[in-house]
């Protein structure tokens, strides 16, 4: 039996959020905007 | 895989990576024709509007997007890595424009382009990229480095003198901050690629995150009303910006292949021979540095020319079967943390088709590169803006080499014509 879309969902996104991977681009791009806003 | 089809594969993303290096070049020439009065933001913000027209009507001309569907199915999570790399790029671009406008795009470009000496940190660190690759290709990968550092350093050196005093370092800080964003940006891209997407597939959704990211930025930085007025003054140069976002593009999806194939610590640093197009787009073209002393020319001369030197050493130290092998573990790795089959993850890393998706034709259409009515639709719409564009368009009053502008136009076009037919041939672009 075929998992529900809503569980494969949550199974995606607990993947993601414990993917170092995910937190290091994220906290660049934080950097890059707060770069920028001292830019402008 | 077997060794011949490796090496295949390694030759076309190296191939890859130097027709990026010229589209990614010539992207930045016409904003050069864009009156300065214009915010950076709005600039930038318009820039994104072609990049997300390219973005959507270049794969449905490619493939059309019956494959995007396709590979969404496989691997969902991809959308949230794809829609990150976006944001990271609109922000990244934005910086670029005040590079531009603070020290000038023959200096900035090889700062932001020190982001390969990061892609090398993050795909050796994350992706096992020169994992098992011996002392020479090391050597050639760290010296290239080297050298590409010392030449960003003797052009920022350069800077001092070409920028408006007093806003060098802010031209030098902002070219930065975008080397490392689009450095960091690649870490989605090796994710994405590792798993078995189609680069045009990635782009859909990088866009998505690059439009959001883009109005989110203007309309906060600039104010919703004031922003409409100053995108309806700017629709005489609207073409050029669009132009640019455009060209952009084609650059980006070649660079998207290269990382693809040879991996991102030698896919960007090939796709950053940009620096050189955009040398002799800023020189030759828009007489950047005219009338700068001999050790002006000197500076940036030997400075683009060692990172240029850096650049070969790296593309020179290709990946062996056994480094490949261990690109493979972390494909298997990535596999496994977001359940996407074995089968597609392998045939995505080869470049060829998934059987269980083409012989099943799982949502595909009967010719696996017909055209939908969506894509005939994208194509047209996008065509009909350009056109439209184009007659209000006008060309500022600007000292430009025309001859010279036809010329590296034609040699741009005569790259992606055999770099698109290599692709074409050896993967149907997968």
């Amino acid at each position: 039996m075929s998992m529900s879309k809503g569980h494969r969902s949550r199974n995606m996104f607990h993947a993601i959020a414990t993917d170092l991977h995910f937190w290091i681009p994220f906290a660049v791009l934080l950097g890059g905007l707060f770069l920028l806003d001292k830019l402008r | 895989m077997p060794a011949t089809r490796l090496r295949t594969l390694q030759a076309l993303g190296i191939f890859c990576g130097f027709a990026a290096g010229a589209w990614l070049g010539g992207a930045e020439a016409p904003i050069k024709l864009v009156n300065p009065d214009i915010s950076p933001i709005t600039v930038s913000l318009i820039m994104v509007f072609g990049v997300f027209l390219a973005r959507w009507s270049v794969p449905a001309f490619v493939r059309g997007t019956s494959h995007v569907r396709n590979d969404v199915r496989q691997a969902p999570h991809l959308i949230v890595w794809a829609v990150l790399a976006g944001c990271m790029w609109a922000v990244a671009n934005t910086l670029t424009i005040y590079a531009i406008r603070n020290v000038g795009l023959s200096i900035a470009f090889p700062l932001w382009n020190t982001n390969s000496l990061l892609g090398i940190f993050w795909g050796f660190l994350l992706f096992n990229e020169l994992h098992y690759a011996g002392w020479k290709r090391w050597l050639g990968v760290l010296g290239g480095a080297v050298c590409m550092f010392g030449g960003a350093t003797l052009l920022a050196i350069a800077s001092a003198h070409q920028a408006t005093p007093g806003k060098a370092t802010l031209g030098v800080l902002a070219a930065l901050g975008a080397g490392i964003l689009w450095g960091t940006m690649y870490i989605p891209y090796r994710k994405a690629y590792l798993t078995g997407m189609n680069p045009l597939s990635f782009i859909t959704f990088f866009t998505v995150g690059e439009i959001v990211t883009m109005t989110g930025l203007a309309v906060s930085y600039r104010g919703a009303t004031p922003l409409w007025h100053e995108l309806v003054g700017a629709k005489s140069v609207m073409f050029w910006l669009m132009l640019g976002g455009f060209v952009w593009v084609i650059g980006d999806l070649f660079q998207q292949y290269a990382t693809k194939y040879v991996g991102i610590s030698r896919g960007i640093p090939l796709s950053n021979t940009n620096q050189l197009w955009g040398l002799l787009w800023g020189i030759f073209v828009f007489h950047e540095l005219r009338g700068g002393g001999q050790t002006l020319y000197a500076q940036v001369a030997g400075g683009s020319l060692l990172m240029a030197l850096g650049a070969v050493a790296i593309a020179l130290s290709s990946a062996t079967a056994r480094e490949h092998a261990s690109w493979q573990d972390a494909a298997d790795r990535e596999g496994q943390r977001y359940g996407v089959e074995g089968e597609y993850v392998r045939a995505g890393m080869e470049g060829r088709a998934t059987p269980s998706a083409e012989i099943q034709g799982r949502g595909l259409p009967a010719d696996p590169n017909a055209r939908t009515l969506l894509d005939w639709l994208l194509i047209l719409v996008t065509t009909g803006l350009f056109a439209t564009l184009a007659v209000m368009a006008r060309l500022p009053h600007i000292d430009i080499a025309l001859g010279w502008a036809i010329a590296l136009t034609m040699a741009m076009l005569a790259l992606l014509a055999t770099c698109a037919a290599a692709l074409w041939r050896t993967t149907r672009f997968r």
